[in-house]
């Protein structure tokens, strides 16, 4: 059941108003149809599982129980509308304010800014895209997984040869100059 | 529209009207309904001061820029503006760019934009050179769509935008004013004090 209405009017918005306020509160079952449930009390309150049998009785007993008003036990809810001015309070403390960085410094190598914990964003993305594109070597190699060989690798890049060092060694060749920040060993 | 470029147009080129055999007073006029209505702020810009006397401190430069609509809550978004309110545009720039807010994405673009403005357009000269006098939020069109809970139940639920506004000027930023001391209220006590006179005597 969906009811979306759209700029009702006044008369017409306190009706449906009052209708959800008793959906809400439970006081209509009927509306959806469903009378699987048994109407129980409407005001939110425990301790209280039978239905008040002083209803179906009416006149007969003069005398009343005992109010069952008295075992229960009531819910929170606010008393009075918060004003503006108390709401301001509590959303502008200064604890509930962002608090400024004091731990931000300049990247020594590429000059980005970084938290002084953390790497530096530009240099990990550069990084990161050098690699895969190694990775994409490798895989035009090995051609599918479990295919890595029991030797180490080397990367080399243009106009680079193996030295004596990487004699049995896997090479993964690629096609530009040296990177400044890969050094080679 | 029309009637305000009929206006200008009319009085700026007279000889182009004129020029043209027939009468058509809406042909030289190029007409746009793309845009429904520009915002005060974005007319900030257009303010031109008259020219100023040779002895008068320069005027530093004041650049107007917001974003509309932005798909976040205004009063998320508050806490962002209020976080950069009077600092320099590189220290905001910094803050934001590591803060976790969804937000701080959309203003540090809108501080770019602004920034890149200023340099091109309003004749600053270094773009370090800024500060952020003014930054606001407002609220933009809400939404209204429905939330289902169970038992067939439904709330009513709104889709939030908001824009944000900020206002850049020339020149390192103003210093933090001093907190209010003890001292200070005590005085300003004292003072109200003595200002105290008998009113409709002699």
């Amino acid at each position: 059941v969906v009811v979306l209405v759209h700029s009702p009017l006044p008369r017409l918005r306190a009706l449906i108003q009052r209708c959800w306020g008793r959906l809400e509160r439970g006081l209509w079952p009927g509306v959806f149809g469903d009378h699987s449930q048994p109407w129980g009390p409407a005001l939110a309150m425990q301790g209280l599982a039978l239905v008040p049998q002083g209803i179906n009785d009416g006149g007969e007993s003069s005398a009343v129980a005992p109010s069952p008003l008295e075992s229960v036990v009531w819910m929170a809810a606010p008393k009075q509308r918060r004003t503006i001015e108390v709401n301001r309070c509590r959303r502008r403390n200064p604890n509930k304010l962002i608090e400024i960085k004091r731990n931000i410094d300049v990247c020594p190598e590429c000059g980005n800014l970084k938290q002084k914990h953390v790497l530096c964003g530009y240099c990990y993305a550069k990084v990161k895209e050098e690699t895969r594109l190694v990775r994409m070597e490798i895989y035009k190699k090995e051609r599918g997984p479990f295919n890595a060989p029991t030797v180490e690798t080397v990367v080399l890049y243009e106009g680079e040869k193996p030295t004596e060092e990487d004699e049995g060694k896997r090479i993964i060749e690629r096609a530009r100059k040296r990177p400044s920040w890969f050094v080679q060993n | 529209g029309a009637a305000w470029a009929r206006g200008v147009l009319s009085w700026a080129r007279p000889e182009r009207w004129l020029a043209s055999g027939s009468l058509f007073p809406l042909s030289c006029i190029h007409t746009s309904t793309s845009l429904q209505k520009i915002g005060k702020w974005e007319k900030k810009n257009r303010i031109v001061y008259p020219p100023q006397l040779p002895g008068e401190p320069r005027r530093p430069a004041e650049i107007y820029h917001c974003r509309r609509e932005i798909k976040y809550s205004k009063d998320k978004m508050w806490y962002l503006a209020k976080l950069i309110k009077g600092m320099s545009i590189d220290q905001a720039l910094a803050q934001l760019e590591f803060s976790d807010k969804k937000g701080a994405k959309v203003i540090k673009e809108v501080l770019l934009e602004a920034q890149d403005m200023a340099v091109r357009k309003h004749n600053v000269e270094f773009k370090s050179n800024l500060h952020i006098a003014e930054s606001q939020t407002g609220r933009g069109r809400y939404v209204k769509r429905v939330r289902c809970h169970g038992k067939g139940m439904f709330g009513i639920m709104k889709i939030s935008r908001c824009h944000y506004f900020v206002k850049l000027v020339e020149g390192p930023p103003p210093p933090p004013e001093p907190p209010r001391t003890g001292l200070d209220q005590a005085k300003e006590y004292v003072q109200q004090l003595r200002n105290r006179t008998l009113v409709h005597t002699l």
